[in-house]
């Protein structure tokens, strides 16, 4: 397990190089002046000379990512343009929201698709079958987006059931906080229940087609007792990495339902960096999101390895 | 001997599930974007104040916008950008990732190890996150996004294509063509990429409908196609203000977008089928 763990860790170490290089780059894409891309033509030659010197675009390139990288392992991912706070400060103060769509939303999923990945698998070709694969392309198709506008049609402009637009932290005032996150989380949560179930679906069917599940039932073990004690626990293996997978989905999908229901988490600080042209903010907060997404790739990579240990041995 | 293979595959492609109803769907989206000028009963663009947010009538199937613009034929004139995007950022993707995939696999060593680095670092962006960056720096408008969206497909399409060529190169006609003398980007042109095509179609075909929502996700934010240019991401968010009133100005292009890429991903499961049938769920 160690060797797993150490390898996969030194594996990461260049991917990890070239993003915060990629990360770097980012800034230099712009098309013309970047300094003038923030700033806008009508501000005064010092302002922007001075912010030229402040970002170190007056230093050849290669200097420029050795004095970022010298400062971003320092924990220092720049400041923003516009309200001059450090990227830190700027995602410590938006990480709560995010934190707690991304639990609630997982939750959701895992509610919705664990029990529709066993029935539809369970009930195979059944009319069960077809409205749960009709359900997974509905959640794989429609866009999270559209979903979010018709939870809003119905349970808030329709029913008046659940608030639209508003943030309570539900650590503050549990009610009006989880009827706060409850639209949007369905919204994230849907898509990933569909991509789940599906997996799990698909694993199912191909474990309860194996040997050792063939013996239980041949030793008389009532249907319900085979899945749940001989097949589902092999079939969740698949579902482990998809999990991890979709973290990514997860994050882009935040990004647009924070945008529509006004959340102020991460994925609307990215978004309004992206429209001030804030690009220094733009470039920490992506590199903190990437660092996020490769950490979660690795936690899943050691967790499957863990779960299945022909990886572990093979590793 | 090859017509009989190609009219087997399509056979097969046919009886995938839903493959028809997906067929018929890409038909009619591919027919309505040819046939735009056509068939839209009003100018997309052209503003009326006097029949801002009417309800959908037989004069205005879908109802109008706020500006008074015809809903459906912004819907009709919406498939050409849609489509558009979705085929020309998988083509990028798909040209770019299958030429790194190609030179990766079939050089291998350093060359394989550096590119497949690259590769894993960019599948480290979350896809719609890199989109957005690139999106924001590139500038807003239909050919950033198509660069971004194509930057995010290439290391899928490079993975598939490495993996194609490190299992093609060890085939007896590959080192027949070397011993002839033939140089590497003829042996690759003329026996490599022709053998490793299959897989890259469907996967082409698949990420298709995918690019799309991608897209429509980036004009919906606003770094799209710009208004008042009719593009399905930026019509619902025009009507996102406008839910309670007209709720038809969302769900015209919702439900186009939906759809279109429900038909593109039935179509890309068949094929996907014909190819390996034991796929078949």
């Amino acid at each position: 397990m160690g060797r797993l763990i150490l390898r996969r860790l030194l594996a990461t170490v260049p991917v990890l190089v070239l993003v915060t290089f990629g990360v770097f780059l980012l800034i230099h894409l712009v098309p013309g002046d970047p300094v003038e891309a923030m700033l806008g033509e009508s501000q005064d030659a010092v302002a922007k000379e001075t912010l030229r010197h402040e970002l170190g675009f007056d230093q050849p390139l290669y200097v420029q990512y050795v004095t970022w990288i010298g400062h971003v392992v320092q924990g220092d991912l720049g400041r923003s343009v516009r309200t001059h706070q450090t990227v830190l400060d700027n995602v410590s103060h938006r990480i709560r929201p995010s934190l707690e769509l991304a639990v609630f939303a997982m939750l959701i999923s895992l509610c919705v698709a664990i029990p529709l990945g066993i029935v539809t698998a369970t009930h195979r070709n059944s009319v069960i079958d077809s409205l749960g694969t009709s359900f997974v392309l509905f959640g794989i198709c429609m866009p999270n987006f559209v979903i979010a506008l018709l939870l809003i049609f119905v349970f808030g402009v329709t029913l008046h059931w659940l608030p639209i637009s508003s943030y309570t932290d539900p650590f503050d005032d549990p009610v009006a906080g989880l009827r706060s996150l409850m639209l949007p989380a369905i919204t994230l949560g849907l898509a990933l229940a569909a991509v789940i179930a599906r997996t799990l679906r698909s694993s199912l069917l191909e474990t309860l087609a194996d040997d050792y599940v063939r013996t239980a039932r041949a030793k008389g073990l009532a249907e319900w007792t085979v899945v749940r004690g001989h097949a589902l626990k092999n079939a969740l293996i698949p579902v482990v990495t998809v999990l991890g997978l979709q973290f990514g989905t997860l994050i882009g999908g935040a990004v647009i339902t924070e945008y529509i229901f006004a959340l102020p988490g991460v994925g609307r600080l990215v978004v309004d960096a992206v429209f001030a042209r804030d690009y220094p903010l733009v470039q920490g907060v992506v590199l903190l999101i990437c660092v996020g997404f490769i950490a979660s790739n690795l936690v899943v990579d050691i967790l499957y390895g863990w779960i299945d240990p022909r990886i572990r041995y093979s590793a | 001997m090859i017509g009989e293979r190609r009219w087997q595959f399509v056979r097969r492609a046919l009886s995938a599930r839903f493959a028809r109803f997906g067929g018929i769907v890409v038909l009619v989206v591919v027919a309505m974007a040819i046939s735009a000028p056509f068939i839209s009963p009003y100018d997309p663009i052209k503003q009326d104040l006097s029949t801002a947010l009417s309800t959908p009538s037989l004069a205005h199937p879908l109802g109008t916008d706020n500006n008074g613009r015809d809903v459906l034929a912004r819907v009709i004139w919406g498939t050409r950008i849609s489509l558009a995007a979705g085929l020309v950022s998988v083509a990028i993707g798909a040209l770019a990732g299958c030429l790194l995939g190609l030179a990766a696999g079939y050089w291998g060593g350093g060359i394989d190890g550096f590119l497949m680095r690259l590769v894993d670092a960019v599948l480290s962006f979350p896809a719609l996150v890199l989109a957005l960056a690139l999106g924001a720096v590139l500038g807003a408008g239909l050919p950033g996004v198509l660069l971004a969206l194509g930057v995010v497909y290439t290391p899928t399409f490079a993975r598939l294509m490495r993996g194609q060529v490190l299992t093609i190169r060890t085939r007896e006609y590959v080192h027949a063509a070397r011993l002839l003398g033939g140089r590497d980007w003829w042996i690759l042109a003329r026996h490599v990429l022709p053998n490793a095509a299959s897989p890259i179609v469907v996967q082409a075909s698949l990420s298709i409908g995918f690019a799309i929502l991608a897209e429509a996700s980036l004009s919906f934010l606003g770094l799209g196609v710009q208004p008042p240019d009719p593009a399905w991401g930026s019509m619902i968010n025009a009507g996102r203000g406008y839910l309670q009133q007209a709720p038809w100005m969302v769900f015209g292009p919702g439900a186009a977008l939906f759809l279109t890429v429900l038909g593109l991903n039935f179509v890309g499961d068949a094929l996907r089928d014909a190819l390996d049938p034991r796929t078949r769920g």
